[in-house]
């Protein structure tokens, strides 16, 4: 890590999104970190020895003694403690030369440190907040100066230089690091200088340097930090480099790197004289780079290890052998699915059951975060880490997926269970062609000859309406519409002939046209096709025309399930009935005002104890806060979970 | 990038000749009369002004011309290509090690991320950041020429003698790449499309080295590029070390003897390199992602 554009790489690397937060949050949370702990505390100890270095050091750095050279350090043979870690070629003490060396180096390193951000946030906050013409110039000299490896420039200069004094070094290594700040700087300042807050304050009349100093700067400069304490490792291993090539500070002041030269001179003899100043610098910088990544995850904790999306484990059970298959196609009993994290549970799903039939279409509808998106991906089993199904079953043609080997379960998906997504142009690989991904899963599914799976290919997209599927084959997604993308993931859905598929919002992210041309052709492949189909949405209104039957989901349970028809002219539960009531219809007048649920979900962490609805509930009862319902029977086939429809309550009202 | 190259070029020009004593003075014995360095003066060129002085070197620049040795006659072309192809060496063998080793550490990282190898991938790669490599190549030369005997430790005598400088540059290299491919294939295996590829029921195999590496290698093939400068850099002080024949070692012994031309000569070809290495970085990209091919400019 040792030149000016890995220098400039190191903050893009990781964009700094710094939040303020309060120091005594940031202490607890840097307590969580060792890592950063150790860094600080070696970082203080350098620091320490740096700054107290007359009284660490038992000799003067530069006194002379030629009766005692290449004394070895103490525990080797020879060694004393009057030189701990022995003397160099002309007799001086080591650790004497090390703690100045310490001293010398991280001077020059926090002063070219400081000159550098000061210098890139002025800039860049400059750049960023006046923009024009002066944004334009900076940032193209920034470009031209990342172009090229400037530390060969630095060692050109310094070497030629006749007398180098710690101002030189400071000043060569120094300035040409505003760059790495300022761009940071100016990304953020130009992204403030548009936010409320900052145009209000022009227009109440504060003049634009009052909005720079007292508006931007203070949320713009917590992002120099972090790139600082970045910076300060690059920069001493930078001015130890120079000093180790006889660049740095002129002899015989004592830096580490020229230390680590002379050492090398004698390295047979003595090759302690060399590792050691090396050690040094590898122990500071060390310190300093696990101190700044412990800095930076407190400004943004989402970069955290662990945080990126990842596939769940399944249940640690022995691969089930399949049954003999029996009707329905899916039976989903009683499954419950649970995200635990930082020490709380979230139970997205809640003892969820239902069935479905050959070549049946059933509508999940519910709300965002009812669970029925986790729902359709237990089925697949493709969870996002750390959900895991922890209780329930999932039968499809005799085994229960839950239970079965990764490898059986891999070869289920995309075969006899397929699925599709809400956002199509993104679940596409974008770097592939649309004929290389539709071959692909063609090619996993069964056909092998080249000539037979280019066909396949072709043919599938045209039965979902695609007039010219040579062209689209050749196509990568970013080319496509929205409409055309989620056409291409129907098709190769359906190249395999699956007895089920999920589709989970499939049109959600397209157009009101779009959708209808979209759902229509799903509908009519799926029957000629005899496939069952799941359809998730949000929208009861699509389940009402689209699907057989229908499972109403709210808080991870569903609250009614039963025939589509049934459902929508009886609802039952009332849940099932606001969600009806939410839908525009053309039967009624105009003027009429849509009815919205009051309330909102609850927090799926802390289900209160009774019928997660009853707080928004227009119906509720003393049982609905302390009871959570079972599903009663309504009308044939059509179930509510809810104690309106409990059978003492029904006979009591009969009655 | 022609600019780069010819601002390279004018900032050296300038920064020698204001930054530096008189190359003449130095090149004489101490005491030498005032006469005698005024011949040296004349015969280098720098009696003249500087302006004409830097339009006679553009001109010369622009026949082919990189100007004449400050000591001997040489021309400066000549000794420039004896040396390029010794650090051309060197750094390909460089990155072509320092490439694979970070796509296998960096992968098997990422596909089993925080587990042990994870953990110990990553602890190299901090301690990595952290070592500064002129030290590394003097453990190294103490480890295996000095104690093992293994490898010569200066001097061009056989690919033997590759082995230390490129260690050198290697383990210095990769953990920026390795966290570079492991963050970024973290990343893509995050997307939606790697789980659309699960639920069409690819293998994990395939969703991981196909899908996933394909995407996550756009990043690191940028990053490959601007190494190039680390390469360069870091072979100056690998050259200096290990008594390497190449630019980095003529430019520094150029620095030390005051020699203009020759210095002059050395940054022009490491400019030269580092923006044709960009360039072919930027073609593979292009070649890699279609999003960039294809884009309607």
């Amino acid at each position: 890590m040792s030149d000016i554009t890995t220098r400039a790489e190191r903050p893009l690397a990781r964009p700094l999104e710094a939040a303020p937060a309060a120091p005594t949050a940031l202490f607890r949370r840097l307590r969580g970190r060792k890592s950063a702990i150790v860094g600080v505390v070696g970082l203080t100890a350098v620091l320490f020895v740096a700054v107290f270095a007359s009284y660490v050091a038992p000799a003067d750095p530069l006194r002379q003694d030629l009766s005692s050279i290449l004394v070895p350090p103490f525990w080797a043979d020879g060694g004393s403690f009057e030189y701990p870690l022995g003397t160099d070629a002309l007799g001086r003490d080591v650790v004497s030369r090390l703690a100045y060396g310490a001293r010398n180096s991280l001077l020059i390193a926090v002063c070219a440190m400081l000159i550098g951000s000061i210098l890139g946030l002025v800039t860049g906050l400059a750049a960023g907040f006046l923009g024009g013409r002066l944004d334009a110039i900076l940032m193209r000299l920034g470009d031209v100066q990342l172009a090229f490896p400037f530390i060969l420039l630095a060692i050109i200069i310094l070497g030629v230089l006749p007398d180098r004094s710690a101002a030189h070094l400071i000043l060569v290594l120094g300035i040409p690091g505003w760059i790495i700040y300022a761009r940071v700087v100016r990304s953020r300042a130009l992204a403030e200088r548009e936010k409320d807050y900052v145009v209000a304050a022009k227009s109440i009349g504060a003049g634009s340097f009052r909005r720079m100093t007292k508006y931007v700067l203070p949320s713009v400069w917590q992002v120099v930090p972090v790139i600082a304490m970045l910076d300060l490792g690059f920069l001493i291993i930078l001015e130890s480099t120079l000093s180790f090539l006889g660049f740095g500070l002129t002899p015989p002041t004592p830096s580490w790197g020229s230390v680590l030269a002379d050492g090398r001179n004698n390295m047979v003899v003595s090759p302690w004289l060399p590792i050691l100043p090396g050690l040094a610098i590898l122990v500071t910088v060390l310190s300093i780079n696990l101190t700044a990544d412990g800095l930076a995850d407190l400004f943004d904790p989402r970069l955290r290890k662990g945080t990126f999306r990842r596939i769940a484990l399944r249940l640690p059970v022995p691969d089930e052998p399949p049954a003999p298959e029996a009707a329905p196609l899916l039976r989903v009993q009683d499954l419950r699915v649970e995200f635990p994290s930082n020490g709380r549970t979230t139970m997205a799903v809640r003892g969820v059951s239902f069935e479905l039939d050959h070549g049946e279409t059933l509508g999940i509808v519910g709300e965002s975060g009812s669970g029925k998106s986790v729902t359709a991906l237990s089925i697949v089993q493709l969870l996002d880490s750390p959900g895991r199904v922890t209780a329930g079953q999932i039968r499809f043609g005799g085994q229960d997926l839950v239970r079965i080997s990764d490898r059986r379960m891999a070869a289920l998906r995309g075969g006899r269970i397929a699925m599709i997504f809400q956002n199509p142009a993104s679940s596409l690989n974008p770097v592939f062609s649309i004929g290389f991904q539709m071959r692909e899963a063609i090619r996993r599914h069964g056909r092998k000859a080249d000539g037979s799976v280019q066909a396949a290919a072709s043919q599938s997209l045209r039965a979902v309406g695609i007039g010219d599927p040579d062209r689209v084959l050749r196509q990568y997604p970013f080319q496509l519409s929205g409409g055309m993308n989620q056409r291409v993931m129907i098709a190769m859905a359906m190249t395999a002939h699956p007895d089920l598929l999920i589709a989970d919002e499939p049109t959600t992210a397209l157009d009101v046209t779009t959708q209808a041309q979209i759902l229509e052709r799903l509908r009519d492949l799926t029957r000629a096709e005899g496939t069952s189909l799941i359809f998730i949405t949000h929208d009861i209104a699509l389940v009402a025309e689209y699907t057989d039957r229908v499972a109403v989901m709210y808080a991870g349970q569903v609250c009614e399930t039963g025939p589509t028809r049934s459902v929508i002219a009886q609802p039952h539960h009332p849940y099932t009935k606001a969600l009806l009531e939410s839908v525009p219809r053309p039967d009624l007048p105009a003027g009429i005002r849509l009815e919205a649920i009051p309330g909102e979900l609850p927090d799926p962490a802390r289900t209160p104890p009774g019928c997660p609805f009853a707080p928004r509930c227009p119906s509720v009862m003393d049982v609905c806060r302390s009871v959570n319902p079972d599903a009663f029977a309504v009308a044939p086939d059509h179930r509510a979970a809810c104690h309106l429809w409990s059978p003492e309550r029904t006979e009591a009202v009969a009655r | 990038m022609a600019l780069v190259v010819f601002g390279v070029v004018t900032l050296v020009f300038l920064l020698l000749r204001l930054a530096a004593g008189d190359p003449a003075r130095l090149m004489v014995q101490p005491g030498t009369p005032e006469t005698a360095i005024q011949q040296v003066r004349e015969r280098i060129g720098t009696d003249q002004p500087l302006f004409q002085q830097f339009m006679e070197y553009l001109t010369g620049l622009v026949r082919g011309d990189l100007g004449t040795s400050f000591h001997g006659q040489q021309p400066v072309l000549d000794e420039v290509l004896r040396a390029l192809p010794n650090t051309l060496l060197l750094g390909v063998v460089t990155m072509a090690v320092a490439s694979v080793l970070a796509l296998v550490l960096g992968v098997a990282a990422a596909v089993r991320a925080n587990s042990w190898v994870d953990r110990l991938v990553l602890a190299y790669v901090a301690v990595g950041l952290s070592t500064p490599y002129f030290w590394l190549a003097v453990v190294l030369v103490l480890v295996f020429s000095v104690q093992l005997n293994w490898f010569p430790a200066i001097d061009f005598t056989g690919p033997s003698s590759l082995v230390l400088p490129v260690a050198t540059l290697v383990i210095t290299l990769t953990p920026i790449l390795i966290r570079t491919i492991r963050q970024s294939l973290l990343q893509t295996l995050g997307e939606d499309h790697i789980r659309a590829a699960r639920a069409r029921g690819l293998s994990e195999r395939r969703v991981m080295f196909v899908h996933g590496l394909k995407e996550a290698s756009l990043p690191l093939v940028t990053l490959i590029g601007l190494q190039a400068g680390f390469v360069l850099a870091g072979s100056y002080v690998v050259e200096f070390i290990f008594n390497w024949p190449g630019i980095g070692k003529l430019t520094l012994d150029a620095v030390t003897s005051r020699n203009f031309p020759m210095i002059q000569g050395g940054v022009l070809v490491a400019a030269l390199t580092f923006v044709v290495v960009n360039f072919v970085v930027d073609l593979l990209y292009t070649l890699l992602d279609p999003r960039v091919r294809l884009a309607p400019t």
